[in-house]
């Protein structure tokens, strides 16, 4: 597998000013680890900043393990390149400005909103969707609570639910419902399917987060 | 012969996890606004930025020379009136999103911006020949009120009469899931499209209306859709426009709308206020109601209310003004009328129990309707028929689970003595919810003992695939995951639209035809070749019976034995399996901080009727589904629309408020099943009770009337000001 990246996993951050250099990752680990954090060393000047776009640029990204390149426009989200260059959809554009949730997938295991970074910028990460949280047909512990408990009615936010709730866990396994619900304040549902997520909550709690 | 539903019940009733469940969890459930079609297009629309103009002129000249520009289809013509902040007036498809926006901003519209009214105080207030919204009159009004009895003396004989305002801003459906679709025609002249829809059927014969093709060559796919309240029929404006456009380039074309258009241009629950005399005597017994109400469809056709809602008052006046208004046309909306009756009807009564020093409890008993004797000669089980019975039962049961005794005082003399008080109120509601035809399920058995249910009904998050396998497999003495359910898909026959909660009604009677018919013909069939009298052959789980020489064979091997037949069992709605009619009643629990005036919603408690449960699972989330929506619309939610630009100021949702989970109370839901009644919807009514529960419970806490939802802090403050519950809408 090829990645543009190589092994820099400083986050979403590096990764655009390296994109923007467009050097080898080598000399953009080497260039992140000394330009901000020294001012005063004399350096050799910075190489003028590449500009990227307007028109489409190459961009790969490692989602739900497997890496995909796609042609897009710089200004495209990592929201928009999943559903509509990739066919990634289980991360669905509703609000589409970071306040409703249904567009959260997991970057290097932390939940983000996708409509609210760019696709060029989550180059190297690992992007999983809800879509992951499935593996030979059979459900992990957070979605198979939904199915039980019924906490989903139409069903459209329930991905980005599903997608805070493992992380929510994962950042902490013995985490109260309470903090729990607290991982999930950045979502919104509509149908009402709280009461049943919390009955979903109470269950994976027991479990710390590890299912029946 | 006429199927009954079974006396003994295996499955009905009980809970079953959803069977697309797993799909939808996971995100791998395909939407529409998930379709992607090879070589698909992305449609957008433009739309009016004025709240009232006349179209004068469209230059598309440059935007057709854009990158990747493909069509376009003009929606309103040169000279045309826009009416609203958001009227359509084109739209164009592009290769690309990107490029779809560009071209939309390459477009030079001129407008000749025209005098409009967004707030109904504006509207009431101008000449009474104001014409703002289509060339019709803003505002109307019967001259004379609608009276029953005699008001007058009923108010002069009164121990107490209060006088108030109440009401309720307009909200926004906020499905999730916008409205759109992905629209492809094929070589052949046949229109396909994948709709967000609440009716496959009614939108594909909408489309083949409007393209004059034959019914037979539209086919509506609705798999999944993510919402819809009430929203979501026909083919629509943006339905047209993505078929023309898909015509027009001859490629797939995908078009929803954006969350601002979702809001602004997609419908919306009208306000509705009301300046109301409510008047009683020293025993409970309320003698007289007046209103003069007033509520604006928007730029749509009318926006009434049922009051008063439910109790039986022998002394009314009645006069209800629309106020038309250039703000798009409201549409039906979980309970359309309802909520807002029952605002203008529970609110009151609490106001008038307050003055007459009693439990609101207690006046709601004493002023319940009766049941009617004439209505039980024709369905000894309808709502008409039961509803004292009913609604003294649930008012009981809500009592107990909610410790009313306990926790009810009189109003504002709560226990608690810091700045922030508690509160109980109550309500009560009624909704239809009854089924009808055409609605046409299919269940097929064939030789390898699968079974397939199909419809062309529709799933709006209520396990409607699950309702039918439930049945399916009840009547055939299988488990719900045996069956095959396919549905979402015009093709497959006549179904309603699920609007008033008639859905599983509508289609679960035509189930259990079909089931039935199915095992009917499979013992037909199958009496020969077992050795059997077909009469003496029967259903037991997991396998068929011959009573008379008590033999068995397990389902897959009796089926075995069709061979090469497949059975078939067609099934319509009939009645005598659904009702009409549910009541429920809700109690909510508040703590007011009367400090910063906000409100937190701590407990409900909701008592709801449905006939009988399918799925006591789904039902049970369908109710507290409903009591969020009323938590929602009673504290956070509101359409904002700004007077001096005529457009709606919070078209998102950071200022349109939704509460998320934190927000939440604790949800006690109590299902009463009365299988003797047959079927009824339940979509509707636990939406409905709840935000006048919460408003009487804020009352109890404060001692003092917010009058109008949400129940947002300024309000309350403003409330807790006057201290004389003055409503300033």
């Amino acid at each position: 597998m090829h990645d543009p990246r190589g092994p820099n996993k400083n986050g979403p951050g590096p990764s655009r000013r390296e994109f923007l250099r467009g050097s080898g990752a080598a000399a953009a680990a080497t260039a992140l680890a000394t330009a901000p954090l020294a001012p005063l060393v004399e350096a050799a000047p910075a190489p003028p900043p590449q500009g990227f776009g307007p028109g489409p640029v190459t961009v790969g990204l490692k989602v739900n393990g497997q890496y995909m390149t796609q042609k897009v426009e710089p200004r495209v989200t990592l929201l928009d390149a999943l559903r509509n260059y990739l066919d990634v959809t289980g991360c669905k554009r509703v609000c589409d400005r970071g306040t409703c949730g249904a567009c959260t997938v997991l970057l290097d295991g932390k939940p983000v909103y996708s409509c609210s970074m760019l696709a060029i910028e989550a180059q190297g990460n690992v992007i999983q969707t809800a879509e992951s949280l499935v593996a030979d047909g059979k459900l992990d512990a957070i979605p198979a609570a939904f199915v039980k408990y019924d906490a989903q009615q139409c069903g459209f936010c329930t991905p980005g639910f599903v997608v805070a709730m493992r992380a929510a866990f994962d950042k902490n396994p013995k985490a109260s419902p309470a903090e729990i619900e607290e991982g999930l304040s950045g979502n919104i549902c509509r149908c009402g399917t709280y009461q049943q997520m919390r009955d979903a909550i109470a269950a994976l709690c027991k479990s710390q987060g590890k299912g029946d | 012969m006429a199927y009954t539903w079974p006396i003994k019940r295996r499955l009905l009733g009980t809970k079953v996890a959803r069977l697309d469940g797993p799909e939808k969890s996971s995100g791998r459930a395909k939407y529409s606004f998930d379709i992607n079609r090879p070589g698909m297009l992305h449609a957008m629309i433009l739309r009016c930025p004025y709240a009232h103009a006349k179209l004068k002129s469209v230059d598309t000249s440059v935007a057709e020379r854009t990158p990747g520009f493909e069509a376009l289809h003009r929606i309103a013509k040169d000279g045309a009136e826009l009416n609203y902040a958001g009227d359509e007036v084109l739209a164009i498809a592009a290769d690309t999103e990107e490029h779809a926006a560009d071209a939309l901003r390459a477009i030079k519209v001129e407008y000749e911006q025209l005098p409009f009214f967004v707030k109904e105080e504006d509207a009431l207030r101008a000449e009474a020949t104001a014409k703002t919204v289509g060339g019709r009159a803003n505002v109307n009004a019967p001259a004379e009120p609608s009276v029953t009895g005699d008001i007058d003396k009923a108010f002069k004989e009164a121990d107490a009469v209060v006088e108030g305002v109440y009401g309720s801003h307009a909200i926004s459906h906020q499905c999730l899931e916008s409205h759109g679709l992905v629209a492809e025609w094929d070589k052949e002249g046949g229109l396909t499209v994948w709709c967000s829809t609440q009716a496959t059927d009614g939108t594909a014969q909408g489309l083949a209306r409007a393209f004059k093709i034959p019914q037979t060559k539209v086919k509506c796919i609705t798999h999944y859709m993510g919402g819809g309240f009430g929203s979501k029929f026909g083919p629509d404006v943006q339905g047209i426009a993505c078929a023309e456009l898909a015509k027009k380039a001859q490629a797939p074309v995908k078009l929803m709308l954006n969350r601002a258009e979702e809001i602004t241009a997609a419908g919306h629950r009208p306000s509705s206020y009301g300046k109301v005399k409510i008047a009683g005597k020293k025993d409970g017994t309320v003698t007289a109601f007046s209103i003069e109400s007033f509520a604006s469809p928007g730029a749509g056709g009318g926006a009434g209310v049922v009051v008063p809602y439910v109790y039986t008052i022998p002394n009314t006046s009645t006069r209800h003004t629309n106020v038309r208004l250039n703000y798009n046309a409201q549409r039906a909306m979980r309970a359309p009328g309802h909520p807002q009756s029952c605002l203008l009807t529970d609110c009151p009564l609490d106001d008038l129990a307050a003055k007459l020093n009693l439990d609101p409890m207690k006046v709601r008993l004493k002023n319940l309707p009766a049941s009617s004797e004439e209505s039980a000669k024709t369905n000894k089980t309808s709502y008409a028929a039961i509803r004292h019975t009913l609604y003294t039962e649930q008012i009981q049961l809500a009592a107990r689970l909610a410790e009313w005794e306990k926790k009810w005082h009189p109003p504002g003399q709560g226990p608690l003595t810091g700045p922030v008080k508690h509160g109980i109120g109550m309500a009560l509601h009624t909704w239809g919810g009854a089924g009808g035809a055409p609605n046409d399920v299919l269940v097929q058995i064939a030789s390898d003992g699968s079974v397939l249910v199909q419809s062309s009904t529709q799933d709006l998050g209520t396990a409607c695939r699950t309702v039918l396998a439930i049945i399916t497999a009840e009547i055939l003495g299988l488990e719900p995951k045996d069956i095959t359910v396919r549905i979402g898909d015009s093709s497959f026959g006549r179904s309603t639209g699920s609007g008033g909660s008639t859905t599983t009604p509508g289609v679960s009677p035509a189930a259990l035809n079909a089931a039935s018919a199915a095992r009917d013909s499979l013992f037909e069939k199958l009496a020969e070749r077992l050795k059997a009298k077909k009469e003496d052959l029967t259903i037991e789980p997991g396998k068929v019976v011959d009573k008379a020489n008590n033999k068995s064979w397990s389902w897959r091997e009796a089926c075995a034995r069709l061979g090469m037949d497949t059975i078939s069992g067609l099934g319509k709605w009939t009645s005598g399996l659904s009702n009409n009619g549910v009541g429920g009643v809700q109690i909510a629990e508040v703590l007011v901080d009367t400090d910063t005036g906000v409100v937190r919603c701590t407990k409900v408690v909701a008592v709801q009727d449905c006939g009988l449960i399918v799925n006591r699972l789904a039902c049970e989330s369908q109710v507290a589904g409903g009591v969020i929506a009323s938590i929602n619309y009673a504290l956070f939610e509101e359409n904002i629309l700004d007077r001096v630009t005529g457009r709606q100021v919070n078209p998102d949702m950071e200022f349109y408020k939704l509460g998320g989970i934190e927000d939440m109370p604790q949800i006690v839901v109590q299902m009463m099943d009365m299988p003797e009644r047959g079927v009824i919807g339940i979509g509707e009514p636990p939406c409905i009770s709840g935000a006048a529960a919460i408003g009487n419970a804020v009352f109890n806490a404060i001692g003092v009337r917010v009058p109008v939802v949400p129940f947002t802090p300024d309000r309350v403050l403003a409330a807790l000001a006057t201290k004389e519950g003055k409503a300033s809408t």
